[in-house]
């Protein structure tokens, strides 16, 4: 394990952990010692990823993999280059800070760009789970093999991926700031087929104890059957009971859309010239929180600066964006402790986004709607509209008639356009369990409740 | 480099291994973006190391590392069939891999002028100058544009005898500029959006784009669109220029033709496909104009290569013929299950993935129309120009795209400029009801650099050929509405 400062073990697969922070520490030290530039920031991810992955009811891909990358930062002036490496030897090291360097030298001068941070205290944050970090292959195929079984029983064909990470960071730069943060991710899906439907479940942990393979794999086989012989339904505006994962889908959209400062600044996001104004309904309470439970945070930036819980969305009215350095100069405030991952080209953006939560379940919203569409999930969701954070997309593997406060029968997939803030202002019940969702290659994740939304704008349907 | 290929393999059959490949790849690239003038990314990333795969008990695994010495790549071989092993305890029938003759060949992308010969102050030049340009705009907020330089050696053995060296560049260049309203945001993208048009190609790209002599044209229009009449809402008859049938091909044909997905390989995430083998050969895909190949030798395509990254040769190969569903994307493990062999699209991102069916070339074949014609022919519908938002259900039958530009056309003439242009469908409705294809001297191959598919996921740039086409009845203006 690498949550103290000893050397790594080697997992049963026979794979060494995440860098320590001794060993992380030596590498940015010889990697700062290499660079000849006026300020020098050096971030390293060090990864063991292993996933086992299933169709058919047999697993037809099973992979592992272990790779770093270290990013150099030179800066000369108002000039800064960046070239990055996968060796870590010190060849490499001085090739990619002589590369840096010489970028910087040719780079125009840019007046905002910012100096690295001075030293800064991260939080700790509790995120290393040695067993999930230890997983084999053997125990995923083990874990895997009852539901394929199951599933061929029945004829079901069962698909999906359960998938662990270790992973750690560290930051250094020429001022003597030095951070470093291990964690873990274990992450289980499947999606279970009928001749005429799909059933689909997804959980995100920490410690992949969490993860209940065999009971996962019954809400993926109950939902297929339940939804067997789907029906069309006409499109129009219906109440929907959407459940964690599909609120996340919708609510995901509005990291990129303009919850970071630079979107904001450069009047992109659908917060410009929005600030302290009421923008959804009043129960909505949207963080950026890297040190809930569920959010898999880090405790400090890609600039090395200590992540702060910022609150964007107060019961409904815009509070504040996310903030690096850059951003955070510009605005005359401090970084917030965004940094993006390099090239960084959006800006700042909230990592770790939690919703707030209410006091219902999906059964008492389903049983209080006398008819409305239950969707698991949504899928393809895409920008139609950015300013009115406007998305299309497809329900998926599940989607359900609600009639009389209970689930009917299964229906075809339907496509919906919905603002994301119309959808935050009309949702009329909350869900008391949040669950977290995560996206673009475990970048960020997003925790969210159920909700149920009143006059839901679906616009077509599918053939299945 | 053989030592270290020949080890590998080694390795893996003395562990017992019945077959294995290996792939090592040195990757580079550079990434220059500029934004209002000033540089925002200035990046040159650069990777290397080993994927091993092996075939135990007719089952698969992989293990990949960065670290080439020779021990790491032994430890890495004997994990892949460990690995392997574990998948063995869950499969039902043994994977067979389609025949294949081992090649012993070296290949490379042709170029005029290697992009990264090219000095890096007049590669920022050019972009400072472009986006100066669209900046004297008022209207514009953001002016960015971007180039992109890829290079990858690959060098790949199996224990069929295959040894095979690749070196593949691809470049890519764009600009686009961002109006933005009280309540609207408006992009207009040259050559295309996703960042511009990319090639299997040089320096030569840059250059034939001739990015700072559009960008008051592109800014005008941006600027424009924000007073733009809104898409109107029915439907009509629709004619896409052909970067959005480049990307209507990606989505509705490309996507659905791989045979993984239609054999449920990618049922968990990016999904199956409408196109199921029983259809093969007898599906009526389109009209009688419209035909589609998987072609990975096509000159500039991102999907062009020498050999696939299971040391399968580059082919051309028909998916729909004057309308009919006839072809499939293939790989080694798949093509068998339905009577086929291998043509030759297995692609992994990098060493540390495992090749996965992507495609190659996926081309629309030029029709017989001018574009001028075309229009001229068409009494009253919509011009639609260049993708701005793309969403397709999990089979491949509902889309809804949407693009940034349209243009009324009304009695065989443009007209207006409308603004947040959508249009919906399902595929072989849609793909039945194109009646005109413009010809070669519209024809591009398009390429795009971000698509994603697999567990873990992989994005692979790809390339779809295409001009202009006409589809009649289409639903229009379904973003907005009550």
């Amino acid at each position: 394990m690498t949550g103290g400062d000893g050397a790594p073990l080697e997992t049963a697969a026979g794979t060494a952990e995440s860098l320590s922070p001794r060993e992380a520490r030596q590498i940015l030290e010889e990697a700062l010692a290499m660079s000849a530039a006026e300020h020098t920031e050096v971030l390293l991810e060090s990864r063991n990823a292993s996933l086992t992955r299933f169709a058919n009811n047999q697993i037809h891909q099973n992979v592992a993999a272990r790779d770093h990358e270290l990013v150099l930062r030179a800066i000369v002036g108002r000039r800064a280059g960046q070239a990055s490496t996968n060796r870590l030897d010190s060849t490499a090291l001085r090739q990619v800070a002589d590369r840096a360097l010489a970028l910087a030298r040719l780079s125009p001068e840019d007046p905002e760009l910012p100096e690295p941070g001075a030293p800064a205290e991260a939080p700790s944050l509790d995120a290393f789970d040695p067993a999930t970090a230890a997983s084999a292959p053997e125990e995923r195929a083990a874990a895997v093999a009852p539901l394929c079984g199951d599933s061929a029983a029945r004829g079901l064909d069962a698909s999906g991926a359960y998938e662990v990470r270790a992973v750690s960071l560290a930051y250094a730069n020429s001022l003597g700031r030095f951070a470093h943060h291990s964690g873990t991710y274990a992450h289980f899906t499947c999606t279970v087929r009928t001749e005429s439907s799909s059933g689909w479940v997804d959980r995100h942990r920490r410690d992949l104890r969490e993860l209940d393979i065999e009971r996962l794999g019954r809400i993926g086989i109950e939902k297929a059957e339940r939804s067997r012989d789907p029906q069309g339904i006409e499109p129009g505006r219906y109440t929907v009971v959407l459940e964690p994962s599909a609120v996340a889908e919708l609510v995901g959209f509005l990291v990129y859309l303009g919850l970071g400062a630079q979107a904001e600044q450069e009047g992109r996001s659908f917060l410009s010239g929005r600030m302290g104004q009421r923008i959804t309904g009043e129960r909505t309470v949207l963080a950026d929180d890297p040190f809930h439970p569920g959010a898999m945070g880090t405790p400090f930036d890609h600039e090395g600066t200590p992540r702060r819980r910022v609150v964007l969305i107060e019961n409904g009215i815009a509070r504040a964006v996310v903030h690096d350095r850059r951003t955070a100069r510009k605005a005359g405030v401090e970084s917030t402790g965004h940094a993006s991952p390099p090239p960084a080209t959006e800006g700042p953006l909230p990592y770790s986004l939690v919703l707030g939560g209410g006091d219902s379940s999906v059964e008492e919203m389903i049983a209080s709607t006398n008819r409305g569409i239950l969707v698991t999930r949504f899928w393809y969701c895409r920008v139609v509209d950015p300013k009115q954070t406007l998305i299309t997309g497809m329900t998926r593997d599940g989607t359900f008639l609600i009639e009389g406060g209970h689930v009917s029968r299964g229906l075809r997939n339907l496509r919906f356009n919905e603002s994301v803030l119309d959808v935050l202002t009309r949702a009329d019940a909350y869900g008391r369990v949040a669950e977290p969702t995560v996206f673009d290659f475990g970048h960020y994740a997003v925790v969210t409740p159920a909700l149920r939304v009143p006059e839901f704008r679906f616009t077509g349907v599918s053939p299945f | 480099m053989d030592d270290l290929l020949d080890r590998a393999l080694n390795a893996a059959q003395l562990a017992g291994a019945s077959y294995a490949d290996v792939r090592v790849v040195e990757a580079r690239s550079q990434i220059i973006e500029v934004k209002n003038r000033k540089v925002a990314t200035l990046q040159e990333p650069s990777s290397a190391g080993v994927g091993i795969r092996v075939l135990i008990d007719g089952a698969w695994g992989f293990a990949a590392s960065a670290d080439l010495e020779l021990e790491e790549v032994e430890r890495c071989a004997r994990l892949a069939c460990r690995v392997a092993r574990a998948s063995a305890r869950v499969r039902r029938e043994p994977i067979r891999l389609s025949r294949l003759e081992p090649y012993r060949a070296r290949w490379e992308t042709p170029l005029a002028r290697d992009p990264f010969s090219v000095s890096l102050a007049d590669k920022i030049a050019l972009l400072v100058e472009a986006t100066g340009v669209m900046e004297r705009e008022p209207k514009v907020r953001v002016a960015q544009g971007g180039l992109h330089f890829w290079e990858e050696r690959k060098r790949f053995a199996s224990t069929e005898g295959a040894r095979i060296e690749q070196r593949i560049v691809h470049s890519g260049a764009g600009i686009s500029a961002w109006a933005a309203g009280e309540t609207d945001l408006q992009v207009r993208s040259y050559p295309n959006s996703f960042g511009g048009q990319y090639e299997s190609a040089g320096y030569e790209l840059v250059e034939r784009l001739d990015l700072a002599g559009h960008a008051a044209e592109t800014a005008a229009t941006a600027a424009a669109l924000l007073e733009a009449p809104l898409c109107p809402a029915g439907t009509t008859t629709v004619i896409l220029d052909g970067s959005q049938v480049s990307l209507q091909v990606h989505e509705s044909c490309g996507h659905p033709a791989e045979l993984d997905r239609a054999l449920g390989h990618e049922a968990n995430f990016a999904g199956t496909s409408f196109l199921t083998p029983d259809q093969l050969g007898t599906l009526r895909y389109g009209s009688q104009v419209v035909n589609l190949v998987a072609d990975a030798t096509s000159a500039r395509g991102l999907g062009t290569f020498g050999f696939d990254d299971e040391g399968v040769p580059a082919q051309k190969v028909d998916l729909v013929r004057e309308g009919r569903f006839v072809g499939y994307l293939t790989s080694r493990e798949t093509a068998p299950l339905v009577g086929l062999e291998s043509n030759g699209t297995m692609r992994a991102e990098a060493w540390s993935h495992i090749p996965l069916i992507r495609m190659t070339n996926i081309n629309l074949e030029p029709g017989a129309w001018k574009l001028e014609d075309l229009i001229a022919d068409t009494d009253e519908g919509i011009y639609m120009e260049t993708n701005r938002s793309w969403s397709i259900d999990d089979r491949r039958y509902n889309f809804q795209f949407g693009t940034e530009v349209g243009r009324e056309i009304k009695r065989g003439k443009r007209g207006r400029l409308l603004r947040n242009c959508t249009y919906t469908g399902i595929t072989p409705e849609f793909w039945n009801r194109c009646d005109g294809v413009c010809d070669a001297s519209d024809w591009e191959i398009w390429g795009t650099p971000t698509w994603g598919k697999g567990q873990p996921s992989q994005v692979m740039r790809t390339a779809q050929g295409a001009a202009a086409a006409r589809f009649r009845d289409v639903q229009v203006g379904v973003g907005y509405g009550t």
